[in-house]
């Protein structure tokens, strides 16, 4: 019994629509393609609008000053667009990228290199078998994938020590495997969605 | 195409029942959200939009029936732009009135999109009535019970995100770890697990759940099957086919090779 859900017949084509590039490029495709530029860019504008009046507009109405500085620098993005007046926009600009470094610094050096650095110097013993294993690998792994990058010295790569960065680019390229299959997996995943859903909620055969 | 077409429409039509093997990362989020006392204050990211629904919309899903099941109080909000649209999708499978009693305002509340990614982070967590005054359907968080005494991340018994973004997922770490030390479980698609995992191996996640294959393992867990364990059975034979396509294009290779040489 095949759905009788306007809704669904319309998702339903999209995503027919949607797959069928992977035969040819066709109009079919261009339509839905289009279709999801201009839903998608609708609903960037209303959540803009959402966030401005919300976030910005809503302190400036209860007399937070402080916030007619914020639309000033929003103001002056704009002004890029302008022949003599562009210059003005590096200076929201360069708010945006001191707040953001600002945040993000202090706590990016802790979470991506101090514990790092300090999990991978912890012991090789593990309380059990698997995790001693575990722990040489990624002391190999990582000893070696490093060694790979050191150009300064011509012997890192020659002789005996030259085995270090070969195995470093065997790490490195079962990591990029490790990766690239799970890429599979997620494209796999977010496409049998689509195929449940045709299943499921349009032909309804299971 | 076809071919993959037809080996995800085969084991959606006769389930295979193959069998499921709960990773650890999944099992410890599970643990994470369980240990938790009752009523505790979570908040919650749904960081992911159309595109990331297939793949982390079962997840979430099984998520927030666990921590509705367990009377947890959840803070809901987006940090990507269409995570305003999941929502409702969510909530329409999750129930939470009709399964737990739960009432909007009092258990839970969805403050919508909020743009800026890790500053949106650090604004939730320094101080929430700085950043918000209305949830997303315009209500004054002042006047809704589930906010009583949240102010900010030392009022967060546990920090959640499920995102397609490397860059929220590592937000989460850095702001809710690294800077307000709170702890933080956190949700991926496969693609991104190698490099978020290193937060899980060293403690800075409590847990992962990785993609379609971590949500089956959440549904499993919280004896709430959905979407997730019918799509395991179909990665599972759709994948076997790229498995065997791979092998076959390297024989095909070194055959060719063998043959010119």
């Amino acid at each position: 019994m095949v759905s009788t859900d306007p809704q669904i017949w319309i998702a339903a084509f999209l995503t027919l629509a949607a797959t069928s590039y992977a035969f040819r490029d066709n109009k079919v495709f261009k339509f839905a393609e289009n279709i999801f530029i201009g839903v998608a860019a609708g609903h960037l504008v209303v959540m803009g609008v959402k966030n401005i009046r919300d976030y910005g507009w809503a302190h400036l109405a209860q007399g937070e000053i402080i916030y007619a500085v914020v639309f000033l620098l929003g103001i002056l993005l704009y002004t890029r667009y302008h022949k003599e007046y562009y210059w003005l926009y590096r200076y929201p600009i360069a708010f945006l990228v001191g707040n953001g470094i600002g945040i993000s610094i202090r706590a990016a050096i802790h979470s991506d290199f101090t514990v790092q650095i300090a999990q991978t110097a912890s012991p090789l013993i593990a309380s059990d078998a698997m995790g001693t294993i575990n722990n040489i690998i990624l002391f190999i792994g990582v000893v070696t994938a490093l060694s790979h990058f050191i150009f300064t010295y011509e012997g890192m790569h020659q002789g005996v020590l030259g085995y270090a960065p070969k195995v470093g680019r065997w790490m490195i390229l079962l990591a990029l495997g490790a990766s690239f299959g799970n890429t599979v997996m997620t494209r796999f995943g977010m496409y049998q969605g689509r195929v449940v859903f045709l299943l499921r909620e349009w032909l309804q055969i299971i | 195409m076809a071919l993959v077409l037809i080996s995800m429409i085969i084991p959606a039509l006769n389930p295979l029942g193959l069998p499921l093997m709960v990773g650890d990362m999944s099992r410890a989020w599970y643990r994470t959200v369980d240990e938790l006392p009752e009523g505790s204050v979570i908040l919650f990211d749904i960081a992911f939009g159309s595109g990331g629904y297939p793949s982390l919309g079962p997840g979430t899903i099984a998520a927030f029936h666990q921590m509705f099941e367990k009377g947890h109080k959840i803070i809901m909000m987006a940090t990507d732009l269409e995570g305003s649209m999941m929502y409702p999708l969510i909530m329409d499978s999750v129930k939470p009135e009709q399964n737990y009693g739960a009432v909007y305002g009092e258990d839970w509340v969805f403050f919508g999109y909020i743009a800026g990614g890790q500053t949106a982070m650090a604004g939730i967590l320094g101080d929430i009535r700085a950043l918000v005054s209305t949830d997303y359907q315009g209500n004054d968080i002042d006047s809704l019970a589930v906010m009583d005494g949240v102010n900010g991340a030392d009022d967060f018994d546990l920090v959640a995100s499920i995102t397609t973004s490397g860059d929220i997922a590592e937000g989460w770490v850095y702001q809710g770890y690294s800077q307000y030390n709170r702890p933080v479980i956190g949700g991926c698609l496969s693609m991104m697990t190698t490099s978020i995992k290193p937060y899980y191996d060293t403690g800075q996640l409590l847990g992962l759940m990785d993609g379609i294959k971590g949500a089956a393992d959440l549904e499993f867990l919280t004896k709430h099957p959905g979407d997730a364990i019918v799509s395991s059975d179909i990665l599972s034979f759709s994948q076997t086919l790229v498995l065997i396509f791979i092998a076959v294009g390297n024989i095909a290779y070194w055959i060719q090779k063998g043959g010119n040489s």
